[in-house]
C-alpha cells in the first residue's frame, strides 16, 4: 500500500528527469539514511531525505513512515531574499520535546533541513528556480553538528561542502528591480556565527537550532493532499513532538507575509511592534540576546522577551560599533529611525555596517521599512539630553 | 587533499609552540614544512583557498596547518573552532593572506579553541578584524603582519592582531598597521606578553584594555595617532592590573585621527602612552619622542565617562584577582574601576614631544595644553589629570594631596605636571602645579603592594 502510493508520488519526477536517478542517489521507498558515526557522506542524496526536481522546483520529502515534516516559521530569517523550505526529520521510534521558549529538544539521530533557492524572478517563485545549498544540522549524542552541502550546476546533486562558497547570484525581485548578491553559503564552523549559545553563563558554546521554537511553528501549513493544519498539532499528530500544550497557550510570533507582500501599511498600526519585534527576534536575537555569544559584548538584546527598553537600544550608546554608526550617537533614538543606529545597520548595504554580520548582502526593503515604522511611531525622547 | 606527516624531530628543533627557522640555518625567512611538525600535519599549497577553507573546518583537533609561498585570494574568512590549531604561513612576505576581495562583514582570521597558534603570514585587508582570537587559552601570534594596504582609510577594519577574553597569549615579533581603531588589541585577557612588535599607521597603536598581567617590552610605536595605551573600559568584568610598559620606543605618533567613530575617535593626536581607568601599572624604561601633544598621561575613566555609577561592578561577576587592589566601591555590591591609581612612572627619556598639541581634539585636552604652556613651549612629559585628589595648589607642594599614589620619583629625566583637569575651563586655566623632580608629592618609586610580577606563560 504504501510503496504504490510512493510510486505514485515520484512517477512524474522520473517522467521529468527521463533516465537518471531523481535528485541522484534518493530513493523514496527507502527510509531515511542518517549517519553519525562517520563522517558526513559526500552527496546530500546519501541522507535521502528529499527528492528535488529542478523542472517543476518541487521537492518531495521522504514520505517513509511520516517522519520528515515540512515547516514554515511566522517571521523568517532573511537571507538575501533566499527561497527556503525547511523540513525536521525525527528518527524513528523517539521524539522531540516541546519547550514553550527555546527550541525543541531534538532526539539523536533527529535532522533539521534547510533549502536555500533563488527563482529567476520573485513574482514567480516556482519557475526557473535554482537550488543553492542545503543545510543539514544533525543531533548527535554530543551535539549538533552542522553541515553545509552545495546543489551542483546540473541540480542533480549536492556535495558536502565544508569550505562554504561565495557565489554571484542574479534575479529579479519582487518590485520587478535587478538584484545582485554576493551570497555567501557559510563554510561549516561558521554555522556557529549564528547557532552558538551559552546555555548556562559559565558553559561554553553550544551549537543549537534557532527555527524550531513553538513561537516560529504556532500557524497553519498546506500539507499537500493532507489538508492544511498546524504545525505544530502536525508534528504532534505524527508523533514527532511530545508535550505540545494548547495552541492557545502559546503567543505566536508576527506572520510576515502581510508585510512581505503589501508593506507595513498593509498591517494594522497596532501591530507594528509586535511584528518588528518578531522580526529582531528571528533576525538579530541569534547574537543579540544575554545568552548568545557573538554579539553578546554589544549588551543589546533583541530577543523577543527583552522588556528593558535600554537593552533594547532606546537611548543606549553602542559598544564599538565603529564603522556601523553612521555618524549616529545612539541605538535607538524613539521617533526617529533615520538618526537611530539600528535602522542605519539593517538598511544600509555598506560592507563593515550592515546588520545582520552574516547571510545579507541586500537591503530587506519590507524588513527595514518594518522597523523604519516601528522606531517612528516610539513616543519620541531627546537622547542627548538624557 | 591532505599530506598527513607523522614525523620525529630530526634535528634539534625546540618542542611546544616554537617552529623556527630550519634546523642549522641562521637564515631569516623561515621555511617551513610538515616535515618540521611533530603530529598532525596538512600542507596547503600557496593560493589555494579552497583546499585551506576545506582543511580548516575538516581537521581534527590538535593540527598544524602549513601554508606554502603564495597569495591567498581569500573571499571569506579562516574560521577556526577546532582546538590545538596552528597555522604556519613561510614568512610575512611569502605568504599573504588578501581579504581585499571579500564581499562579506568577517574578520580574517576568526579563531576559537585552545592551544592556537599563527606565525609566518600576512593577513591584510580585511572587512572587519585582521586576526580575532577570542575566548581561547594559549594563544600565539609569532612574526605575522595584519595589515590594511590603504593607509589612513576609514573604511579599514578596526583591529589588527586582536586576543580577545583569552589567557596566556604572546604576541612577539609581529606588525599591525593602518587599523582604523587599534592595530594591536589585547581586550579583555588574562597573563599576556606582547613584545618585540612594530605598531605603525593605525589610530591606537596598542592597546591593552581590561587586561589582568601584561608585560608590554621592545615593542615600536610610531606614526600611530597615539602609541601604546592602558585602559580599563566600563562595564567589563575584568579590572585590569599589573601592566608592565618597559623598554619600548615609542615616537611620532602624530596620525591623524581617521577613525570612523566611537571612543576612539576622541583620542587626541600626538600621544604617546595614556594610562586611563587604570591600576598597577608600571610605565619603565621607554624612549618617547617626538609625540606633539604629550608622552605621558594619566586620566582617570571619569575623563572619558563621568557618570561613577557606569563604572559599577558587581563583586559577584568579575574575573581574576581583585580583592587585593582596595578598589573604590559603589553602590552595596559593586566596585568602581574608574579611579587611575598605583602607577610607577620611572626611567623613561623624553625628547622633542609636546610641541604642538592637539588643538582639535574633542576632549579639548589638546587646548588645554595650547592655552596653558603656550604655543611652541613643551608639555610637560608626564601630565596627571589629579582627579580624585583631595587637594590641589598651583604652587606649593605640601597643599598637594597623592592619594592616588602615581609615583614619577623616578622619571627623573622627564618633567611632570598636575592639571587639575576636572577643575578648568577654557575661559579661565588655572595654572598647572609643576614641581621639580623628583616631584613630591609624587616623588614615590615604587607600587603599593610590590613591583608588578614577571608574566611566566606555560
Amino acid at each position: 500500500m504504501r510503496r504504490a502510493l510512493v510510486a505514485m508520488l515520484i512517477a512524474p519526477l522520473i517522467a521529468a528527469c527521463g533516465d537518471d536517478d531523481v535528485g541522484g542517489g534518493v530513493d523514496l521507498s527507502r527510509p531515511v539514511h542518517v549517519v553519525l558515526d562517520a563522517p558526513p557522506p559526500a552527496l546530500l542524496s546519501a541522507w535521502n531525505l528529499f527528492a528535488w526536481d529542478p523542472v517543476t522546483g518541487g521537492v518531495t520529502f521522504n514520505p517513509t513512515d511520516d517522519r520528515v515534516v515540512p515547516y514554515e516559521l511566522n517571521t523568517a530569517l532573511f537571507s538575501d531574499f533566499a527561497v527556503k523550505e525547511r523540513a525536521i526529520y525525527v528518527p524513528p521510534g523517539a521524539t522531540a520535546t516541546f519547550d514553550p521558549e527555546q527550541a525543541f529538544d531534538l532526539p539523536v539521530g533527529a535532522v533539521l533541513v534547510k533549502n536555500f533557492a533563488f527563482p529567476a524572478d520573485l513574482r514567480t517563485p516556482t519557475e526557473d528556480v535554482t537550488l543553492v545549498e542545503t543545510r543539514l544540522l544533525v543531533r548527535h549524542a554530543d551535539g549538533w553538528q552542522p553541515l553545509p552541502y552545495v546543489w551542483n550546476a546540473a541540480q542533480t546533486d549536492a556535495v558536502f561542502t565544508p569550505a562554504g562558497e561565495v557565489r554571484a547570484i542574479s534575479f529579479v525581485d519582487a518590485m520587478g528591480a535587478p538584484r545582485t548578491s554576493s551570497y555567501l553559503v557559510p563554510q561549516k564552523n561558521q554555522c556557529e556565527t549564528c547557532h552558538a549559545r551559552k546555555l548556562t553563563a559559565d558553559a561554553t558554546a553550544t551549537i543549537v537550532p534557532i527555527g524550531v521554537k513553538a513561537r516560529h511553528l504556532d500557524r497553519a501549513h498546506a500539507y499537500g493532499a493532507s489538508g492544511t493544519m498546524n504545525q505544530l498539532d502536525r508534528l504532534a499528530t505524527a508523533g514527532l513532538l511530545a508535550g505540545v500544550p494548547a495552541l492557545g497557550d502559546i503567543q505566536p510570533a508576527y506572520d510576515f507575509r502581510t508585510i512581505e507582500a503589501g508593506g507595513v501599511v498593509a498591517i494594522p498600526p497596532a501591530d507594528v511592534d509586535a511584528a518588528a519585534r518578531s522580526y529582531l527576534d528571528i533576525n538579530c536575537a541569534h547574537c543579540h540576546a544575554p545568552d548568545a555569544v557573538q554579539g553578546i559584548t554589544s549588551q543589546l538584546f533583541l530577543h523577543h522577551a527583552n522588556t528593558d527598553l535600554f537593552r533594547l537600544g532606546y537611548c543606549k550608546r553602542p559598544g564599538s560599533a565603529g564603522t556601523g554608526t553612521g555618524g549616529f550617537e545612539f541605538d535607538i533614538v524613539p521617533g526617529s529611525p533615520d538618526t537611530s543606529i539600528l535602522y542605519f545597520r539593517v538598511h544600509t548595504e555598506q560592507v563593515g555596517a550592515m546588520m545582520p554580520l552574516l547571510g545579507r548582502s541586500l537591503l530587506h526593503d519590507r524588513g527595514a521599512e518594518l522597523l523604519h515604522a516601528w522606531i517612528a511611531a516610539m513616543t519620541p525622547i531627546d537622547c542627548a539630553s538624557m | 587533499m591532505f599530506k598527513r606527516v607523522a614525523t620525529t624531530m630530526t634535528c634539534g628543533w625546540l618542542a611546544g609552540l616554537g617552529f623556527v627557522a630550519g634546523c642549522g640555518d641562521d637564515a631569516p625567512a623561515p621555511s617551513n614544512s610538515c616535515a618540521d611538525v611533530t603530529g598532525t600535519c596538512v600542507e596547503i599549497k600557496g593560493g589555494d583557498v579552497d583546499a585551506l577553507l576545506t582543511a580548516l573546518n575538516t581537521i581534527a583537533p590538535g593540527t598544524t596547518i602549513v601554508l606554502g609561498e603564495g597569495t591567498f585570494a581569500m573571499t571569506n574568512s579562516l574560521t577556526i573552532r577546532t582546538a590545538g590549531t596552528h597555522l604556519i604561513g613561510q614568512g610575512l612576505d611569502r605568504t599573504i593572506l588578501d581579504f581585499g576581495g571579500v564581499t562579506a562583514q568577517i574578520n580574517g582570521i576568526d579563531a576559537q579553541g585552545d592551544d592556537f597558534l599563527v606565525q609566518d603570514l600576512t593577513v591584510q585587508d580585511s572587512p572587519k578584524d585582521g586576526i580575532r582570537v577570542e575566548a581561547s587559552t594559549g594563544v600565539v601570534f609569532r612574526r605575522i603582519r595584519a595589515t590594511w594596504t590603504t593607509p589612513t582609510d576609514s573604511t579599514n577594519g578596526a583591529y589588527g592582531i586582536y586576543p580577545v577574553k583569552s589567557k596566556n597569549v604572546l604576541v612577539e615579533d609581529s606588525r599591525a598597521e593602518n587599523a582604523s581603531d587599534a592595530g594591536l588589541y589585547v581586550g579583555q585577557c588574562q597573563h599576556v606578553i606582547v613584545r618585540n612588535n612594530v605598531v605603525t599607521g593605525n589610530v591606537a597603536g596598542l592597546e591593552i584594555e581590561n587586561t589582568q598581567y601584561a608585560d608590554v617590552h621592545g615593542n615600536t610605536a610610531e606614526d600611530n595617532t597615539a602609541g601604546i595605551v592602558v585602559f580599563d573600559l566600563p562595564g567589563n568584568p575584568i579590572v585590569g592590573r599589573d601592566v608592565r610598559l618597559r623598554d619600548n620606543q615609542i615616537r611620532h605618533n602624530n596620525h591623524d585621527n581617521f577613525a570612523p567613530g566611537g571612543t576612539v575617535q576622541k583620542v587626541p593626536v600626538g600621544v604617546g602612552t595614556f594610562a586611563m581607568a587604570s591600576r598597577r601599572v608600571e610605565i619603565t624604561g621607554n624612549t618617547y619622542e617626538a609625540n606633539d601633544t604629550a608622552d605621558i598621561a594619566l586620566i582617570s575613566g571619569l575623563a572619558i565617562e563621568s557618570d561613577g555609577t557606569k563604572w559599577e561592578l558587581a563583586t559577584a561577576t568579575l574575573a581574576g584577582e581583585w580583592q587585593d587592589l582596595g578598589l573604590l566601591p559603589g553602590a552595596a555590591g559593586t566596585i568602581t574601576n574608574f579611579r587611575s591609581e598605583n602607577i610607577v612612572v620611572a626611567n623613561n627619556t623624553h625628547a622633542g614631544s609636546g610641541l604642538h598639541p592637539d588643538p582639535f581634539d574633542p576632549l579639548m585636552l589638546g587646548t588645554l595644553l595650547i592655552l596653558s604652556y603656550g604655543n611652541g613651549n613643551p608639555v610637560d612629559s608626564v601630565l596627571y589629570d589629579t582627579i580624585g585628589e583631595p587637594m590641589f595648589h598651583s604652587t606649593n607642594p605640601t597643599m598637594n594631596t597623592n592619594a592616588n599614589h602615581v609615583c614619577a620619583g623616578g622619571n627623573t629625566t622627564g618633567t611632570f605636571a598636575s592639571m587639575t583637569l576636572a577643575t578648568q575651563s577654557v575661559t579661565t586655566i588655572i595654572p598647572f602645579f609643576r614641581p621639580a623632580a623628583p616631584f613630591a608629592p609624587f616623588d614615590c618609586t615604587a607600587l603599593a603592594g610590590g613591583p608588578v610580577a614577571e608574566v611566566v606563560l606555560p
